[in-house]
């Protein structure tokens, strides 16, 4: 028996109220909590589809650029020291990272200029698979190509060359088949005809290069100077690029829906929260007889505080273990009710819980302060008259 | 031991403010039985309350073995209510969620200590001498009147008080609990324990030492314990 035995023994007292306020405040907890973890998951799911609209990232070998003017006449810029990334290692070395689990897509590209019926144009090669990971707004007109010597040619290029679908040409003196045509995308892809990757360090001898690395990071666990740094540790002879207005952009999408989920919460929490100093109030009014046996007892105005702190307190933490326990349950149901989830869902996280229960039971306790106050501020006279 | 000296004090009623007790002066000796009696309204458990510093005078001053009560912080009151004075009422003076037995511990659970055995044994001790050992875990509404109110006697013989402030201990009870009720008190006086009581029945005021009558919130007169015959 202790001063915590007051408080325990007054929620036991007024079971009715008190499962009221249980009720009341656990709906709160666990509204906040469901919104947060649907927040999270939708967040993450949202970031994930933001990757499959391009690379936030771009890898490419050191180079250093070199200004050549003789006599006074500038001739342009030159990169010195090109070199090309070795495929293999350089993904096996990205894969590798500690936040390798925010990675969500590697894409190796080689670069080569041609001339194709006369006409100079880019060659890219790419992974197919890796390629539309990150960029799923591509459309084509006929068939992604499926074998080695089948292109893929940007619509601009198409027009340029004069390539049809199904055309045949000859490309570094081998013969290939246009088997689709890449609708206008407003980006470098329309003036490119893109190929296998294998196919071209073929045709060029270039087995295993790769000209530059495009990577798609989820950003939301963690910023991308992180990754970006982690990455340039493991690969100290390669230039790191972070795509920053890319990553801001996502982000901004990202928190926006937990920026939203927060401004519900709040909302929710000041309500639920004037609920339980409302409750105390009338809890000091009906309870004035109770302060002034107390006080007539020696117990200061402080004891007085800390007995309708206390009872607040426990109510914040029984409801933080309902709420949370209800909420992470309720999670699952809005995920699943809104079709969100996208294989991502919530972790149940005891650290979690427990961060609840004191989070919740601190807000009860500052909910309660004000009421608490009153109560310790009624004179044992006050209360006498009471009794 | 306790003295009060030129005690006054007035309550705002409808408006108005009226004086409750005009300089009003008393002073109890140690281990002394005083009855302090008048009509309704005339000031008696206003002067109680200030003397058992649940309410703090308007003007004049409190002695307490010499220490001036009007000067001391709230702090240093609650102190002296934890320790050396207790007081009973005529009703509600019982947490009703609280059994007998921890009703009387209830001046050990200020804190996050919890109530140490002795203290237990000794509530167990002031139970058994108030003769409610046996119903010590039933709660106050299974009480009769008088159990209550020696439920509310054990508790301030649990913290040894040196002096025990009673309002109309007997008021609420029929005559046969009453009586036992006053003999206990006169038992804990005889004890060495300082009685000052409030009371407007004449035969629980003459077991007292010595009466002192208000009128008006003023003493008419040390009055003398055949006030009432």
């Amino acid at each position: 028996m202790n001063i915590l035995t007051i408080p325990l023994r007054n929620i036991r007292r007024r079971p009715s109220k008190t499962l009221l306020l249980l009720l009341v405040f656990s709906l709160g907890v666990m509204s906040i909590v469901a919104l947060y973890q649907v927040s999270l998951v939708v967040g993450h799911s949202l970031e994930k589809k933001l990757t499959t609209f391009g690379a936030n990232m771009i890898i490419s070998p050191a180079t250093e650029k070199l200004s050549v003017s003789y006599g006074g006449f500038h001739m342009g810029d030159m990169l010195v020291d090109v070199q090309s990334l070795p495929e293999e290692r350089t993904i096996a070395a990205i894969r590798s990272i500690e936040l390798k689990d925010r990675i969500s897509a590697v894409a190796p590209k080689l670069v080569t200029m041609t001339k194709v019926n006369d006409t100079a144009v880019a060659l890219v090669g790419v992974r197919w698979h890796d390629e539309r990971g990150i960029k799923s707004y591509w459309a084509v007109r006929g068939e992604f190509p499926s074998a080695p010597d089948q292109i893929l040619v940007g619509s601009k290029a198409s027009a340029k060359l004069g390539l049809a679908l199904d055309d045949k040409t000859i490309i570094v003196g081998q013969d290939f088949t246009v088997s689709g045509i890449l609708h206008e995308t407003g980006g470098d892809d329309d003036t490119v005809i893109l190929m296998n990757i294998d196919t071209l360090q073929a045709l060029l001898d270039r087995q295993d290069a790769t000209s530059f690395i495009e990577v798609a990071a989820l950003c939301s666990g963690c910023p991308i100077e992180d990754i970006v740094a982690q990455i340039r540790q493991q690969l100290p002879n390669a230039e790191v690029k972070a795509l920053q207005n890319v990553v801001n952009q996502r982000m901004a999408s990202v928190q926006f829906v937990q920026k939203l989920a927060l401004s519900i919460s709040l909302v929710i929490l000041v309500t639920a929260a004037s609920m339980v100093a409302l409750s105390m109030l009338s809890a000091v009014n009906e309870r004035k007889k109770d302060i002034g046996i107390l006080r007539s007892l020696g117990y200061g105005k402080s004891q007085i505080f800390i007995i309708f702190c206390l009872e607040a307190g426990f109510v914040g933490v029984l409801s933080g273990v309902v709420g949370y326990l209800g909420g992470f349950g309720a999670s699952f149901k809005a995920l699943e009710f809104l079709s969100l989830s996208d294989g991502v869902s919530p972790v149940f996280s005891v650290t979690h819980l427990l961060l609840a229960c004191a989070v919740f039971g601190f807000i009860t306790i500052v909910a309660a302060v004000y009421p608490a106050w009153k109560g310790a501020g009624v004179e044992p006279s006050t209360a006498l008259i009471a009794l | 031991m306790l003295c009060a000296k030129n005690i006054t004090k007035k309550f705002a009623s409808n408006g108005s403010v009226v004086p409750v007790l005009k300089e009003v002066s008393v002073d109890i000796a140690e281990g002394e039985f005083v009855s302090i009696v008048g009509r309704s309204g005339s000031g008696k458990t206003t002067l109680l309350n200030i003397l058992s510093t649940l309410v703090r005078a308007d003007d004049g001053e409190l002695y307490y073995q010499n220490n001036n009560l009007s000067t001391l912080s709230e702090s240093h009151l609650n102190r002296l209510r934890q320790a050396d004075f207790s007081v009973i009422f005529q009703f509600h003076h019982l947490l009703p969620y609280f059994t007998v037995l921890e009703n009387t511990l209830l001046p050990f659970m200020r804190s996050l200590r919890s109530v140490n055995k002795e203290a237990v044994q000794k509530a167990h001790q002031c139970l058994d001498r108030v003769g409610l050992a046996d119903k010590a875990d039933r709660l106050p509404g299974n009480l009769s009147g008088g159990e209550q109110q020696r439920v509310a006697i054990a508790r301030a013989l649990v913290k040894s008080s040196k002096v025990l402030f009673a309002d109309e201990p007997t008021g609420s009870l029929d005559k046969a609990t009453g009586k036992q009720i006053m003999g206990l008190l006169s038992e804990l006086h005889e004890e060495g324990l300082t009685v000052v009581m409030v009371t407007h029945e004449p035969a629980y005021a003459q077991l007292a030492e010595r009466i002192v009558t208000i009128e008006d919130g003023l003493i008419s007169s040390p009055a003398d314990r055949h006030f009432f015959l």
